[in-house]
């Protein structure tokens, strides 16, 4: 497929950036779109505010810090992906841009479409601030959005204090620098992500002291309600399995059925309270690390940012964006991979081929609508040569045959996707976080750690009757923290459907408004708007 | 505090300052990773509220990591590699706290300050 041609990023005056496509974040998702774009001859421009590409799962590994032994072989598995999205860059078939972080988004409107943009419709500006801390703005003719998952936020008493973190977090760790706890941690929460730290982490020699497992213990009658899906989702399942089997013959306490969980300490950690499911008794355990996780949802800042309609998926316990068959979200914009719903490394990497595949399909369509505009834009040449008419045609066939290739292309990738996504909704099943959560929580426990706003506060203003979570925002301050709400709204918006008894789509989210990640006011004095003096100085 | 596992790959140093001290640390760390190898996370930073906070998330999400870097401070600690000569300073006074919420803060719009909402438009 040559009809592609590559083309570099312009300039449309001394400081503003032009891509054809723009792809944001280099994990599974973004780094297989621009892979498979630059295998198309489209040089896309991938940014992503990471050091390494990788995203969550592959993280460092350009310079992997303990070997498979230790990780397991699902996280050294990526180094091909790493190494052929690397060896791309290196080559120019991808404009890699590490360190760089998207702050703000939006569509072009019309007026400003057709002065910036040559009548193009569909074009995106962006907010990028760089590896040198300046702020800039660039067009994205067209945009893949591959920006991830990342950890719920799970509140109980105590979980601001030093010495809790994520279990992704020090999974982070691990992969940034090989570092552990000093100290053996507890683990505490639910889903697939808490068993491979505690996996990883027996691995290393530092078994975890105990891991206490909110999930009821309904794990086999779950699975056997679904044996199609237990069948699709037996890699899992297997997977899974053999790490517990693992972890209890090394003798690591595995505690089910956890009903309530407090962190307690002055100014750091130093333990922790627990009660099980029908189990009067408190039981108390000191320890430095308590590491915490209860599953991944997807990042919702740029998606939330454009707009995007979500909608709440109960066997998820988490907002999805509205994603078309073909991932696309609005004209010129997709969305691939875990920011688009749940369905690991392997899916989010299929979903980057296909957005990729939808952008061609795209472009092809535009060859073989106006063939003269796209041949004089990609050579860059106005000047018609006098057997124009015939190469036109012979483009226009090209185009076609192209067209069908890409077709066939993702229907495979389509069903594949299918497949696997049905598997995964049994996993979903077997660690679903309890919806209840955040409302039985004691009154203290902060919801908003930014602003400190704690449970017993939100239930107060819910009592005013507020029309939405952005009233309660204004009324308490919760979610206008520097996170942005990422660790609370959708807490928020869930203990106001229970105290309420509305549904989760009817109660919505905070309107999210830039800047989508944050950005001090030291930085937005270097914001877009002033790029000019930027660039000078 | 974070040890770094005796069987980690060998990989290059650089000298960086934690409020004034020198250590070496992997030139794969990021800032934050770096104080929680040679801090801990006890002290890591001063909130607004009086307490003490540290990294939860790691990944440029919770902005509990918020740090002076080379002079600019409530830079995102997880979101910066360390390199070489790079000054960190920890933000433990009341000032550098009260400063952090001024800086960062998600200020409302004019809708959410009237006390609007979606539901309600
Ligand atoms: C902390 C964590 C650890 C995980 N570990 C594992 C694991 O070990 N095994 C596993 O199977 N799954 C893991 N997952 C699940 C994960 O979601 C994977 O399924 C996979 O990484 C998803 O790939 P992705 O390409 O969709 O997104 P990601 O891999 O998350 O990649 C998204 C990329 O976008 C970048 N990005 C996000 N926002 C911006 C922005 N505003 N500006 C610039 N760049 C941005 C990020 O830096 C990141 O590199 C983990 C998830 C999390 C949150
Ligand atoms: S540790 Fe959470 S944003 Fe840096």
């Amino acid at each position: 497929m040559q009809t592609c041609e590559p083309r570099e990023t312009v300039g449309t005056d001394g400081s503003k950036e032009r891509a054809r496509v723009v792809v944001l974040g280099a994990g599974p998702a973004g780094m297989a779109a621009a892979l498979r774009l630059a295998e198309a001859g489209l040089r896309a421009l991938v940014l992503d505010q990471a050091r390494a590409p990788g995203g969550q799962i592959y993280r460092d590994l350009d310079q992997p810090q303990l070997d498979a032994a230790v990780m397991g072989k699902d996280y050294h598995r990526g180094r091909a992906l790493v190494g052929a999205f690397l060896d791309a860059a290196r080559r120019g078939e991808i404009d890699y841009r590490p360190g760089t972080r998207v702050w703000w988004i939006e569509a072009l409107d019309d007026a400003l479409n057709d002065a910036l943009n040559d009548g193009l419709n569909d074009a995106h500006r962006l907010g990028v601030r760089g590896h040198d801390g300046i702020s800039r703005e660039l067009v994205a003719e067209r945009l893949i959005i591959a920006t991830g998952a990342m950890e719920r936020g799970w509140p109980f008493p105590g979980w601001q204090l030093p010495g809790v973190m994520q279990a992704g977090a020090a999974q982070i760790l691990m992969k940034q620098g090989a570092l552990l706890t000093e100290g053996p941690p507890v683990l505490a929460g639910n889903g697939p992500l808490l068993y491979l730290l505690a996996w990883q982490y027996l691995n290393a020699g530092c078994p975890p002291r105990m891991i206490l497992d909110t999930a009821p213990n309904l794990g086999l009658a779950r699975t056997l309600r679904h044996p199609l899906r237990a069948w699709r989702a037996r890699g899992y399942l297997a997977k899974g399995a053999r790490m517990l089997a693992t972890l209890r013959r090394a003798g690591v306490p595995v505690v089910r059925g956890v009903q309530s969980l407090a962190a307690e300490g002055d100014q750091r950690l130093t333990g922790v309270r627990y009660r099980r499911r029908g189990d009067d008794q408190e039981h108390k355990l000191k320890t430095d690390w308590l590491l915490t996780h209860m599953g991944v949802v997807p990042e919702p800042q740029l998606p939330r940012g454009l707009g995007i309609e979500h909608r709440w998926q109960e066997a998820q316990q988490a907002f999805v964006p509205d994603r078309r068959d073909d991932l696309s979200v609005r004209p010129g914009v997709w969305l691939a991979g875990d920011g688009g719903g749940i369905g690991g490394a392997m899916n989010a990497e299929r979903e980057g081929r296909l957005a990729a595949l939808a952008v061609l399909d795209e472009l092809m369509a535009d060859l073989m609508d106006k063939p003269q505009d796209t041949t004089a834009n990609a050579k860059g040449a106005a000047a018609p040569r006098p057997d124009a008419d015939n190469r036109r045609a012979v483009a226009r066939d090209s185009a076609r045959e192209s067209a069908r290739a890409i077709a066939r292309e993702s229907a495979a990738l389509r069903r594949r996707r299918r497949l696997d996504l049905s598997g995964r909704r049994l996993l979903d099943a077997l660690f679903t976080p309890p919806a209840d959560w955040v409302e039985r929580q004691p009154g203290e426990t902060l919801i908003c750690r930014c602003e400190g706003v704690s449970q017993a506060q939100l239930k107060a203003a819910l009592g005013a009757g507020p029309a939405g979570p952005n009233q309660l925002k204004a009324f308490t301050r919760c979610g206008m923290g520097p996170c942005q709400g990422r660790l609370c709204g959708t807490n928020v918006s869930r203990l106001m459907a229970r105290e309420q008894g509305r549904d989760m789509d009817e109660v919505g989210y905070y309107r999210i408004r830039p800047p989508l990640t944050s950005i001090t006011l030291g930085e937005l004095a270097l914001a877009p708007s002033d790029h000019l003096t930027t660039q000078s100085q | 505090m974070f040890k770094r596992h005796e069987r980690a790959t060998a990989t290059p140093e650089v000298t960086i300052t934690i409020d004034g001290a020198p250590y070496q640390v992997p030139s794969t760390l990021s800032v934050a990773a770096a104080v929680l190898m040679h801090q801990g996370a006890a002290g890591y930073r001063r909130h607004a509220a009086g307490g003490h906070r540290a990294p939860l998330c790691m990944m440029g999400v919770c902005h509990d990591c918020l740090i002076t870097i080379d002079d600019a401070p409530n830079r995102q600690g997880c979101l910066v590699t360390v390199e070489q000569g790079m000054r960190v300073r920890r933000q433990l006074d009341e000032a550098a706290a009260t400063a952090t919420r001024w800086d960062t803060a998600n200020h409302a719009s004019g809708d959410e300050q009237r006390g609007r909402d979606d539901a309600d438009l």
